[in-house]
């Protein structure tokens, strides 16, 4: 008997519609796309080039002081070095569970670890899934450590850079860290003591109310 | 099934059938489906999620008791969940605002359709007043294993057996089961 | 751009309660043009006379099902941001079989009874008000209820998953699982009016 798709009734066309779409299914294959992502190379090397992603060590050092909760701090070492000393307000997040932490797409995440290298790789792989607002602490925990914990004045600094080194040594004691004297960077950094973080960070409490608050998708 | 237009109330059915116009005819049933499904669909591609209805109603239920009786609500897992962290209303929830759009968009296909008037759908050999009792008694044990499921046939059935969700499918068959294995004892009611 | 559009960021909270209220909109629209504000009609179902229940169920759960599995295949939709209910599979079994009797007792689910209520009927509106009632009952349980409501979790647990079996084979089962049932409706459907002599 010939096929005439026209002499079906609506519903027989309908019923026929759906039989040949769920037999396709069967090889059309995974729905969940397995692991692979996509990234425009173009738009990547752009914004690696232009640096817009990188926050230094002063601003988020300000950033915390002034309170701020409109961002999420990510540490991304292991827990041993997380308990000696992370900065205020981190959360501690290991590469594999990166994913899987429940961040937004749409909300402001700050990546560091020792160098940077981590942090950039996190970087790329947070941008590849899609996550607009990832920066990198720029130089991570050393820069950290350099620039705001520990600053260092140069012996033959000008009358203005010492003006200016007074906000830093501020901003070091705010964080429990020391200003720095003499020319030995290399031998003051074994003897020196990372601050202990006596209370927990002002903003604990915080970002989950901001921005990872509970949101029902329940029925 | 159309409905005639009859300048009387209709003693048997006892819906108010003063109304002049005649009631348009329903939709063919798969395109209807076809259009939930539609709806089902761009909730999911919008939002990540599908639909859902006692939802809302807990959150109400929930607002209410707060209302009342705040410590108890808070002390109250369930109630506490609905309530939020209590930096803005628990009323600024999506399925609230779903729920009132299903409230508008069914009165607006009703009034299209010539379907809205006052009534009460019920079987011929049944009272008015035995039939609210029913329909009191079958809205509480629905609100009741609505919550214990997680969800009722909006949110559960049609919204996880969409993405084919395990509990939502077995949700799903003992609905049908329990409804159709209950359904002798209310046969008087609707036949 | 990249589906579900929330979950990438497209909109904000705000935009997504006005949206909540569209698709709202479209929802309960689809239902009373389905009938569904007629509390005789649902009932019908369940006595064999009248299958629309099953009927516009069944295919919107197709058309969904379809929908989401084309979308994410051809990479569109990222599956897994997509909402996914954690089963608890005792009380979502014994919640089944309470609603189910009180969905034949009432006449209506939640859903239907608001587009019950917005079209005119009474019945609709005590149903309503007796969810409310049953909701708050649960609720004061709730203490006494909360072991046996987070018993036997499953976690996000799809037929695929849980039956070892591609996502594209289970999603075929359904359709031919649906499409039989239509058949068998619409023949059972004829069967009863023969009998009615309707």
């Amino acid at each position: 008997m010939p096929f005439r798709w026209s002499s079906l009734s609506l519903n027989r066309r309908l019923a026929l519609l759906a039989i040949v779409l769920g037999a396709v299914a069967v090889f059309a294959g995974d729905p969940y796309g397995g692991t692979s992502t996509r990234v425009s190379a173009k738009e990547l090397a752009v914004i690696v080039g232009s640096e817009v992603d990188h926050v230094s060590s002063g601003e988020l050092a300000d950033w915390i002081i002034q309170g701020r909760v409109d961002f999420r701090l990510l540490d991304l070492r292991n827990e041993e070095a997380f308990r000696e000393y992370h900065i205020p307000q981190a959360e501690l997040v290991p590469m594999e569970g990166l994913l899987d932490h429940g961040l937004q797409r749409n909300e402001k995440i700050v990546l560091y670890s020792d160098g940077g290298i981590h942090s950039a790789q996190a970087w790329f792989l947070l941008k590849a899934k899609g996550y607009n607002g990832v920066y990198i602490l720029r130089g991570g925990l050393e820069e950290w450590k350099d620039a705001v914990l520990f600053p260092r004045l140069a012996p033959n600094a000008t009358p203005q850079e010492a003006a200016q080194f007074e906000r830093k040594a501020q901003v070091a004691k705010f964080f429990g860290g020391s200003v720095q004297t003499g020319n030995a960077p290399e031998a003051t950094a074994q003897k020196v003591e990372m601050p202990k973080l006596a209370a927990p960070a002002p903003s604990a409490a915080v970002p989950s109310a901001g921005g990872t608050k509970k949101k029902k998708e329940g029925c | 099934m159309a409905e005639r237009a009859v300048t009387t109330q209709d003693p048997r059915s006892g819906v108010d059938e003063r109304a002049r116009r005649t009631a348009q005819p329903y939709w063919n049933p798969y395109l209807a489906g076809v259009g939930l499904g539609l709806v089902l669909l761009s909730a999911y591609v919008i939002m990540g999620r599908g639909l859902g209805a006692s939802g809302a109603f807990s959150t109400f239920v929930s607002a209410t008791v707060a209302k009342v009786a705040p410590s108890h609500a808070a002390a109250n897992s369930f109630y506490s969940e609905y309530l939020g962290d209590g930096s803005s209303s628990p009323f600024k929830d999506w399925l609230v605002f779903e729920v009132i759009g299903v409230f508008i968009g069914g009165f607006v296909s009703g009034m299209l359709a010539w379907r809205v008037r006052r009534g009460i759908e019920k079987g011929p050999s049944i009272s008015n007043g035995r039939r609210l009792m029913f329909a009191f008694i079958g809205g509480g044990l629905m609100g009741f294993g609505a919550k214990l499921a997680r969800g009722c046939t909006s949110g559960q059935a049609l919204t996880g057996g969409a993405v084919l969700n395990v509990g939502s499918w077995a949700f799903m068959m003992c609905v049908f089961a329990g409804a159709y294995a209950f359904a002798y004892f209310m046969r008087r009611q609707w036949l | 751009m990249s589906a579900p559009f929330y979950k990438f960021g497209y909109f904000n909270d705000e935009f997504s309660l006005v949206l909540a209220l569209v698709i709202g909109i479209g929802f309960g629209f689809f239902l009373e043009r389905a009938g569904f504000g007629s509390g005789r009609k649902l009932a019908a179902q369940f006595y064999f006379t009248d299958m629309t229940v099953l009927k516009v169920m069944f295919t919107a759960i197709l058309t969904a099902m379809l929908g989401i599995y084309y979308l994410s295949v051809v990479g569109f939709m990222e599956l897994s941001l997509v909402f996914l209910n954690p089963t608890y599979l005792v009380p979502q079994i014994v919640g089944g079989l309470v609603l189910g009797v009180g969905f034949v007792i009432g006449g209506y689910c939640p859903g239907t009874s608001c587009v019950s209520a917005a079209t005119g009927k009474i019945d609709g509106m005590v149903f309503l008000a007796g969810i409310l009632a049953g909701i708050f009952v649960f609720g004061e349980l709730f203490p006494l209820l909360e072991g046996f409501y987070n018993s036997t979790p499953m976690g996000q647990i799809t037929l695929p998953k849980l039956l070892g079996v591609p996502y594209g084979v289970i999603v075929l089962a359904v359709v031919l699982m649906a499409v039989g049932a239509f058949v068998a409706a619409e023949w059972g459907e004829k069967k009863m009016a023969a009998r009615k002599g309707v």
